[in-house]
């Protein structure tokens, strides 16, 4: 579900194309044992790309690369042409607040209640009077279908819930890109469904360009104009395309088994 | 006339000038030219929302003209009334009513820690029953991190304890020429109070906090309902070898923190011309063995309710990581002042 050449965005009003993202060449890892290596592919303004693959297969580390969380062994990564991996501390902190990310865990501040939590960047980055903030953090929360939440603390939300404040707070600085940490895990599927759906009305509607880490082929087929699937064995993509695409027309086996939800051998 | 945009880190001047506007010129109508307007995010959106929601008098409206249809899109129309919620404010209860509310929920209190020490009581009485052992493992385990650990610091603080008391009445004993009495207040504070006193104290801060965080998070990750379910009793599994560790080490930190106060009030009067041996001597006359044993009794009942305390307010720790902090916090002002009544009350026990 391409978006056509011209739409305009929030983020993106003139309707330019162009990749947003670039990663050029990434090799990423621990120690200096890489996880994930050379590694190429671009993320379109305005598009849904998924990165999926199996437990362990480096989804989350790449996802910490894109975001300067975490330094590449080699390679780089540029947002909208500027490389966050060779920038200086300041430049870094401007790229990254121009990311909104969200945690597999929500990672809401846990002393804060949900409007407080999705306030916080403007609290911390803008001059903004207080009263507009409240007006824009209720909006957000609006926004997620959080309206009636904003006075309660993390600790009393359910699953879904936290993953959605986390979506709005992530969007609270004008991000461009919000990248979300496999956001429909641990959902059940109606609400896993629900947050699918304000992903797409939120692309829709504001024009982000979504970033998910995910393993769940519901949620791929639903949101993903594109996927880049990762293999832990090769260390690197081995198949990009569409998630139909993938799933009717790929010929490796490991694709095949994990579109077709198959272990590697069928119990007898 | 707005600019070409409108976000997080360019919007605060324009919003408080548009403010500024609009309450100088509560009589006219306000035009806002929008036609180089380009970008908006979420705080652009936020703040031409409220401009189309600005109820003034008829004629005197605000107007946005030659927004672009894009960007005039993205601005909601809900009314402002379906956004966020109002906390409803608790009822308001008359004063005597308000009383017995309080009454009520302390008496509560009091009786859910009456209900945890008869829980306590219940698993550490039969100690010798078959197929439900005192896990020794796990209580050695925590005294060597509680007692142990500790040590360095018991015997600083301790020493310390000693030096000043030792320094401060000798300095007074000697207007008198009383200065070989200050070994008798030495002995007897170090002994009776300072001793288990300042080791409770530390032990509080350090191990029960500790023990109130750790059972605290292990209640928030539901390792406690899986204890449960698992048919074992957190009391027994988790609370009974703190307890027990506690009771044990308190006194034998007390032990050192005496000796190594008794050994900074000798080394400080020297400066006055006591020697040791004569510090030595005067000191096992003046001492009775009784001195010792209630402070010891004291050190181990210390432990006991620091163990209690800390243990307690874990098990009742609510949900999140702010709980866990304050059910630490918790756990050490409890205890210190639990330390401080129950001292007292050995004073009126033993001294009176």
């Amino acid at each position: 579900m391409p978006l056509p050449e011209s739409c305009p965005t929030a983020t993106n009003p003139s309707g330019t194309r162009g990749p947003i993202v670039s990663v050029r060449g990434l090799a990423i890892g621990y120690g200096s044992q890489p996880i994930l290596e050379d590694l190429w592919f671009d993320v379109e303004r305005g598009e849904i790309l998924v990165i999926l693959g199996e437990s362990g297969c480096g989804k989350s580390t790449l996802m910490k690369g894109m975001t300067g969380l975490q330094r590449p062994l080699s390679g780089d990564v540029l947002i909208d042409g500027e490389s966050i991996v060779m920038a200086d501390p300041a430049t870094k902190a401007r790229l990254q607040r121009g990311l909104g990310i969200t945690y597999q865990s929500g990672a809401l501040f846990g002393s804060l209640s949900v409007l407080e939590n999705v306030r916080f960047p403007l609290d911390e980055f803008t001059r903004i009077g207080l009263r507009q903030r409240n007006l824009i953090a209720r909006m957000l929360l609006h926004l997620v279908e959080l309206g009636h939440a904003e006075t309660m603390m993390p600790a009393e939300l359910s699953g879904g819930m936290i993953k959605r404040a986390g979506i709005a707070r992530a969007m609270a600085l004008g991000a461009d890109i919000l990248m979300l940490d496999e956001p429909s895990a641990g959902l059940d599927p109606i609400t896993a469904a629900n947050l699918d759906r304000t992903i797409l009305d939120l692309r829709r509607r504001l024009g982000f360009t979504f970033v998910v880490v995910t393993h769940e082929l519901q949620s791929i087929f639903t949101i993903a104009d594109r996927a880049i699937m990762l293999d832990a064995e090769s260390r690197g993509i081995i198949a990009m395309g569409s998630p139909a695409d993938l799933r009717d027309r790929s010929q490796d086996p490991r694709v095949r088994q994990f579109f077709n939800h198959r272990p590697d051998t069928p119990p007898a | 006339m707005l600019d070409e945009q409108l976000t997080a880190f360019t919007i605060a001047p324009v919003w408080e000038r548009a403010l500024a506007l609009l309450q100088a010129h509560p009589k006219r109508e306000i035009l806002i030219d929008a036609s180089r307007l380009k970008r908006i995010d979420d705080t652009g959106i936020a703040f031409l929302y409220e401009l189309r929601q600005e109820t003034r008098a008829p004629g005197t409206g605000v107007i946005i003209r030659n927004l672009s249809p894009e960007l005039s899109a993205l601005v909601p129309d809900y009314p402002a009334s379906e956004l966020g919620t109002r906390p409803e404010s608790p009822p308001s209860r008359p004063a005597i009513e308000q009383l017995g509310y309080v009454t009520r929920r302390k008496m509560r209190q009091i009786g859910n820690w009456l209900d945890f020490i008869a829980d306590c009581a219940r698993t550490l009485g039969p100690l010798s029953r078959r197929g439900n052992p005192i896990r020794w493992r796990e209580t050695l385990d925590i005294a060597a991190e509680a007692g142990a650990n500790a040590v360095p610091i018991v015997l600083l603080i301790g020493f310390l304890m000693g030096v000043i008391i030792a320094f401060e009445i000798a300095l007074v004993a000697r207007e008198f020429g009383a200065v070989i009495f200050v070994i008798d207040g030495v002995g007897i504070a170090m002994l009776r109070e300072l001793g288990p006193l300042m080791t409770a104290i530390l032990f509080a801060g350090r191990s029960g906090a500790a023990f109130a965080a750790q059972i605290g998070t292990q209640k928030v990750n539901e390792e406690l309902d899986a204890i449960r379910t698992f048919g074992l009793d957190p009391i027994h599994f988790l609370v009974l070898p703190r307890l027990l560790a506690a009771a044990l080490v308190v006194p034998l930190l007390t032990v050192f923190a005496d000796v190594v106060g008794l050994f900074g009030g000798a080394l400080v009067l020297i400066r006055f011309d006591i020697g040791l041996y004569q510090f030595y001597y005067r000191l096992l006359s003046v001492v009775e063995l009784e001195d010792l044993f209630v402070g010891l009794l004291k050190a181990a009942t210390f432990g006991l309710a620091i163990a209690a305390i800390g243990c307690r307010r874990g098990l009742t720790t609510g949900a999140g990581a702010t709980a866990v902090g304050l059910s630490a916090t918790g756990a050490v002002v409890t205890s210190i002042v639990c330390i401080v009544v129950l001292d007292g009350l050995f004073t009126i026990l033993f001294d009176a």
